[in-house]
């Protein structure tokens, strides 16, 4: 691993630190949502862009991580900080049980049955009274939390879990692991025929996926401190997670990073400035996603890198020189 | 006779639900894309429908379908010209879900913009009514009329696909797009009739939908769920396939209703994961 990563990486972790010594209540909030979008974003990307697997029903997890911790909390009586490890647990089995039917289903048939059993989850938390039905969960053990430092501890949580999703994918796809998974995106058949696993990979792949997801919907139902279930299950955590993906640049670990700015840049502009409401900030975002997906399918981070020659996270690897091949040699000419 | 009476209701139910798969089903077999959009095209459709009907309120209201499929054919075209055609080709077989994906949004979020995210109905008057007695059993008019359209539209489809030359080349062009471009047929514009078609069917199972009950600019999602899972249920290339499960779905919700008043679609979506877990083999199969 290059030093320069390793020393920008510390940087990173000492802004992260620092910065509630500096900002505000409200720009502490702002940052703490931008780092758990950012967060699901890559995600999605690690299933979509590495594994090849585009799920529409993300929000499932996002939701029932949250849940999975306001009613763990809730029922034990435990600082919710502390059980805050049990949220990605959950989607983590969640996971594993519906990957079963699941991993049977390709491509968009597996991203609308995910879908679907989101919609399902989604019903049976709305009904069920243990859940609160459709008025939701409130915190009650939050008399556990000290709200003097609330605010910047909820910022550490987002921008740790920001930096170990960036730096963690960074790892893996450096890793035998991670080359296995690009080999399969890339070419499956020939992955395959040198003994890599697909749908295993894909399974472990899957399961990270959730339980990060998981995590980061827990952290940003925590600071609400209320979950409903028409927010924990909104299909728009998928729409934002895919679009922040797909205008950054699918497959690239730079790409989320900078469609997460555009996303809150974009919104910012459209309702604060202009004063629309949040259906003209999706139009928007719908608008940009379609034009990028036409016009650089690939998203806007790869061909600036190609452009200038950038490398930020670079996990592609050089092939070894073995100099000229003799029967190339020995062609005649 | 009440469960009799509701599992009537929820096969006519189906029959309305076969034509919302349908379109869904004809654009995946010719062009191998599922068109995530196709539940906002559906709301977009009964939208004009109910606008047309409020514009000349003297006129029979099923007659508002007759504008109304032209206009969804013209954006068919339109939407597959423009749009989708330019990403058929990509090496990733996902970009047109997600493309027609941000497509459902724009569209989604642009009906809340302009029409508000009131719910609205499609009023049909005394017809919507009106009923008749079949052996004890009440059975609305809509409802037997919906199932009858559907049954005439599958039959007409079938019939246009395998008796006349635009259904040839349309096979033709399902089967090996790269062939019939040596017989002067160009992929991309047989594409253009098929999307234009779909959304055609999509419109009047839309504007159908919207007199039987009502819909927000957030329904697309509900109405492309049951197109996909009519789709998965029935069997990809077969049209009757398409009707049986639109009405296994139907009876599904109506009798989830009666069973349990505020469920939704709550048990159509769990019949489609059984089927799912039980005929895995048969929805691999109807992938080919």
């Amino acid at each position: 691993m290059s030093k320069r990563f390793v020393a920008a990486y510390c940087v990173l972790v000492l802004v992260v630190a620092a910065a509630p010594l500096v900002l505000g209540q409200g720009a502490l909030r702002f940052g703490t949502e931008c780092m758990l979008v950012l967060s699901m974003a890559q995600m999605w990307n690690l299933l979509a862009g590495y594994a090849g697997l585009v799920s529409l029903g993300h929000q499932v997890f996002v939701g029932i991580g949250a849940y999975g911790l306001f009613l763990t909390s809730n029922s034990l009586g435990l600082s919710p900080y502390w059980v805050l490890p049990l949220a990605p647990l959950v989607c983590a089995v969640v996971a594993f049980v519906i990957a079963l039917p699941l991993f049977r289903l390709r491509e968009a048939y597996f991203a609308i049955a995910m879908w679907v059993f989101s919609e399902i989850v989604a019903a049976l938390v709305t009904k069920s009274s243990w859940l609160g039905g459709t008025s939701g969960l409130p915190l009650t053990t939050s008399n556990l939390i000290d709200f003097d430092w609330f605010e910047p501890v909820m910022f550490w949580i987002a921008g740790a879990l920001a930096l170990a999703s960036i730096g963690g994918l960074f790892l893996m796809m450096r890793s035998s692991f991670g080359l296995g998974l690009m080999s399969v995106r890339d070419n499956d058949l020939a992955a395959m025929s040198v003994g890599v696993d697909v749908q295993r990979n894909r399974f472990i792949v899957f399961l990270l996926s959730a339980a990060g997801c998981g995590l980061a919907g827990a952290v940003s139902f925590l600071g609400n401190l209320y979950v409903l279930p028409s927010a924990g299950f909104d299909v728009n955590w998928v729409v934002y997670m895919m679009f922040i993906v797909i205008i950054g640049g699918i497959g690239t670990l730079e790409g989320p990073v900078i469609g997460t700015v555009i996303f809150f840049s974009l919104r910012e502009i459209i309702t604060d400035q202009f004063d629309l409401t949040a259906g003209w900030y999706l139009v928007a975002l719908g608008t940009a996603a379609v034009v990028v997906m036409l016009w650089s399918p690939r998203g806007l981070w790869p061909p600036l890198r190609d452009r200038f020659g950038w490398q930020l996270l670079g996990v592609s690897r050089k092939a070894p020189n073995l100099g000229k091949l003799p029967d190339e040699a020995g062609q005649p000419g | 006779m009440d469960w009799i009476e509701t599992l009537v209701n929820g096969a006519l139910l189906g029959g309305l639900y076969g034509l919302l798969g349908i379109g869904l089903a004809l654009v995946f077999g010719v062009m191998r894309v599922v068109n995530i959009a196709h539940g906002e095209f559906m709301v977009l459709a009964a939208y004009l429908g109910v606008m047309l009907v409020s514009l000349f309120p003297h006129v029979q209201p099923l007659l508002v379908l007759i504008p109304v499929i032209l206009a969804a054919f013209a954006v068919g075209y339109v939407f597959q010209a423009t749009i989708v055609n330019r990403v058929i080709r990509a090496p990733d077989p996902l970009a047109p879900l997600l493309l027609t994906f941000g497509v459902s949004i724009v569209l989604r979020n642009l009906m809340v913009v302009v029409f508000g995210a009131d719910v609205r109905s499609l009023q049909l008057g005394a017809l919507s009514r009106s009923g008749v007695n079949l052996f004890g059993i009440r059975i609305g008019v809509m409802p037997l009329l919906t199932l009858f359209v559907a049954v005439v539209l599958f039959l007409l489809l079938q019939w246009a696909l395998n008796h006349t030359t635009f259904g040839r080349v349309v096979r033709a062009t399902a089967d090996r797009s790269d062939i019939v471009r040596l017989f002067g047929v160009k992929p991309e514009r047989v594409y253009n009739y098929v999307m234009g078609l779909s959304l055609a069917l999509g419109a009047i199972a839309g504007v159908l939908l919207a007199a039987r009950s009502s819909f927000t600019p957030f329904s697309g999602v509900e109405r492309l769920l049951i197109a996909f899972e009519v789709v998965v249920l029935g069997g990809l290339g077969s049209f009757w396939g398409a009707l049986l499960g639109g009405i296994m779905l139907g009876m599904a919700q109506l009798a989830g209703l009666k069973w349990d008043p505020n469920a939704g679609l709550l048990y159509a979506h769990l019949l489609f994961f059984v089927m799912l877990l039980i005929r895995p083999a048969g929805l691999v199969a109807n992938r080919a």
